[in-house]
């Protein structure tokens, strides 16, 4: 009953009702957005690489060099010589190396120059490697393998050919349309930078750079080739089925075997982890050519911070705009308590006492609430999946699955209590004069 | 609850007792019995009620009257529980009430006392229906939503309301209507006491007329105080009383006007 009249006297206060509700909408809206994107970066970020140990570059900042090679944003720095690759190569404590070069995009995605290394020892997530959705990895010089997003996104598949441009605008004048890459391979969605990338063949990308160049022997394909021959048998046993066609082509093509001049960024696996700070203190101090090591673990945390906050202060703005919003409810309410005197005269006098009028103003107040968090976690729902491949596109930002969170359920609750504290000013106005008014409402 | 049970208790003793012993036991059969009541709004302003004693008996129809700021509504606020004595005690349906918590009195108004006031007597945005069903609901007694139903059909047929009123909002009904519907939800938990505080002086004559008759008949047994400045209505009701003779002391101060000489004349 109370409810039913709650229900009805907001219906009556429809205009008011439906301006608080929904600046309170806007405001829980507002707030379980920041909180979900600051989750879901979060998310993302941890997500993106695991399993390297460091990331070797020419020496910029800590920063520049994560964003660049790992998140695929940024411009990426000078370039790291072949001898230095070659050296760090042949340090024991590498287990394995994956070499980038970064600069060309196609149709806006950013172009990464690689090896077969790259799908060999690349892991994000869990550790989890990157699985191929179609296709297999490099087959020849001019094979490219592209991410899950731009399989869909441009509709390519396997044997497809696509040009790529260089620079890093999304309309680029300078294609290299004499080097077309024949697609060999699609990834499986893995939720990270990788998705949107399009990753060739150094050798390719360097033909396609300066014309073809031909070293057979090269220092930096004899360790990782042998290496990853010997996977590639694993991997055969493991997927004959899946393979068989084109383990014949992978084993005759190396993609190791070509010596770029440079590269642009270096990652590392090393046979053990701990000797990780050491390593990455010989590189930065080495003499021959300066370079510089980061430990992704660490720049991860480093740009979490700063991004941390930024989002807590979001985050802290939008809290308070929905208090706003909560004491503008109050504010409604305590408004029409004058035009309620009539109202609570009645009630009294059918029985009810003072504190089921200030139980009345706080259904009220609940129930605004209540429909507006609602309304809220269904507006952001629409708007994040509105929203997703537009951030993905533009921010690198994945939105994985569940969007609402503890944190949200935290947020919502937390709204509910501040309502129930908030509405206490007008149902405590309701109950004095509940207390003190006689029955009759011109008393 | 415990009261509230006691409360019904008593009721059905109460009734077991005077229909066996109506005329053995007197005391039973008060309504409202009144002593020594007080009443002002501060500790320092003088009475505005000087009640000695006052007794109403069950089925009693009470014409009461008095000026503007003679205590009525106050009185009414009194005997309905809205207000407490300064001292004295107020005695409904055998029972001490003015003693009762706050809560307690608002159970027992809920149950037992049906109230209509002069206008403004429902809430405007409920419909009928649920301006009434809010009266069962506050009494929460345990008749069943069907005889409930049934019993308000009845009272709107008695009250010569069309059913269809039922579904609309309380402000869309003409004024007479509100009233009549003030009456159905006054009526409806079968209060043995009603309280009546000027009702008609929103209706023209006709109205008045044709208000009153149905009041008279809907009432039936419930004990009832009318409460109306309009000597007109003194007509309707076999037992008169005014505020100058309930409570002298304090309205012979107020009252020395062109009203009280009436008033004392009458009584």
């Amino acid at each position: 009953m109370l409810s039913t009249i709650a229900i009805e006297s907001l219906k009556r206060r429809k205009t008011t009702a439906i301006l608080t509700l929904l600046s309170i909408t806007i405001s829980i809206s507002l707030l379980l957005c920041v909180d979900i994107i600051r989750t879901q970066v979060k998310t993302s970020f941890t997500r993106t690489v695991s399993g390297v140990d460091l990331i070797v570059g020419a020496p910029s900042g800590q920063l520049n060099l994560l964003l660049s090679s790992v998140f695929n944003i940024g411009t990426p720095t000078k370039g790291i010589e072949y001898k230095s690759i070659a050296a760090l190569q042949s340090n024991k404590q590498v287990s394995w190396l994956i070499p980038l070069s970064l600069g060309d995009t196609h149709r806006g995605f950013r172009v990464v120059g690689t090896t077969n290394s790259f799908f060999d020892h690349f892991k994000y997530g869990d550790m989890q490697s990157l699985e191929m959705a179609a296709g297999s990895t490099f087959t020849q010089p001019l094979s490219t393998v592209i991410g899950a997003d731009i399989a869909k996104s441009l509709g390519y598949k396997v044997g497809d050919k696509i040009i790529i441009s260089h620079g890093l605008g999304s309309v680029s004048f300078n294609n290299h349309d004499d080097h077309p890459f024949t697609i060999s391979g699609i990834v499986k969605k893995t939720g990270t930078p990788v998705d949107k990338a399009v990753y060739v063949t150094l050798q390719g990308l360097e033909e396609a750079h300066t014309g073809p160049k031909h070293s057979p022997t090269s220092m930096l394909g004899r360790k990782s080739a042998d290496k990853a021959n010997e996977h590639e048998h694993e991997h055969e046993h493991e997927h004959e089925h899946e393979h068989d066609e084109h383990t014949k082509e992978y084993a005759v093509y190396n993609s190791e075997a070509f010596t770029p001049e440079s590269v642009s960024v270096v990652m590392l696996g090393l046979k053990h982890r701990v000797t990780a700070l050491q390593l990455q203190y010989q590189i930065n101090q080495s003499k021959k050519e300066p370079l510089m090591a980061i430990l992704p673990g660490m720049a991860l945390a480093e740009l979490w911070q700063i991004m941390g906050n930024v989002e807590s202060l979001l985050l802290g703005l939008s809290g308070l705009i929905v208090i706003c919003a909560l004491i503008g409810l109050a504010t409604m309410l305590l408004a029409t308590m004058r035009e309620r005197y009539q109202e609570i005269a009645v009630l009294r006098t059918i029985g009810a006492g003072p504190f089921t009028l200030l139980l009345l103003i706080q259904i009220e107040a609940m129930l605004l609430t209540i429909v507006s968090a609602a309304l809220s976690l269904g507006l952001v729902a629409g708007l994040m999946s509105a929203l997703k491949p537009w951030l993905s596109s533009t921010y690198g930002l994945f939105l994985s699955s569940p969007l609402f969170g503890q944190s949200s359920v935290i947020i919502i609750l937390l709204i509910l209590g501040c309502t129930y504290l908030v509405s206490l000013f007008p149902a405590v106005a309701a109950y004095r004069r509940g207390l003190h008014a006689g029955l009759n409402a011109n008393s | 609850m415990n009261t509230i049970n006691k409360n019904n208790s008593t009721h059905s003793q109460r009734n077991a007792v005077s229909e066996g012993h109506n005329a053995v036991n007197k005391e039973r059969n008060t309504a409202i019995e009144v002593s020594n009541l007080q009443f002002s709004y501060t500790k320092e302003s003088p009475p505005i009620i000087d009640i000695k004693a006052w007794q109403v008996s069950q089925g009693e129809h009470v014409f009461l009257s008095g000026p503007s700021g003679s205590g009525k509504s106050t009185l009414l606020n009194l005997l309905c529980g809205t207000l407490t004595p300064t001292q004295g005690d107020i005695a409904l349906l055998a029972q001490p009430f003015s003693t009762l918590s706050n809560r307690q009195r608002d159970k027992f108004r809920a149950r037992n006392i049906g109230v209509v006031f002069q206008q403004f007597n429902l809430i405007p945005y409920l419909s009928v229906a649920q301006n009434i069903n809010a009266a069962v609901y506050f009494a929460s007694t345990n008749v069943s939503k069907t005889a409930s139903d049934a019993k308000l059909r009845h009272l709107l047929d008695k009250l010569q309301l069309p059913s269809h009123v039922l579904h609309a909002k309380a402000d869309a009904l003409s004024i007479g209507q509100q009233q009549r519907v003030a009456i159905a939800r006054a009526l409806i938990n079968d209060p043995q006491l009603l309280i009546v505080d000027e009702p008609t002086s929103a209706l023209d004559t006709d109205a008045r007329d044709s208000f009153m008759s149905l009041l008279k008949d809907v009432a039936g047994e419930s004990t009832m105080i009318f409460v109306s400045h309009d000597k007109a209505m003194e007509s309707y009701f076999d037992r008169h009383c005014s505020m100058s003779e309930l409570s002298p002391s304090t309205n012979h101060i107020k009252t020395r006007g062109d009203e009280a000489p009436k008033a004392q004349e009458r009584a």
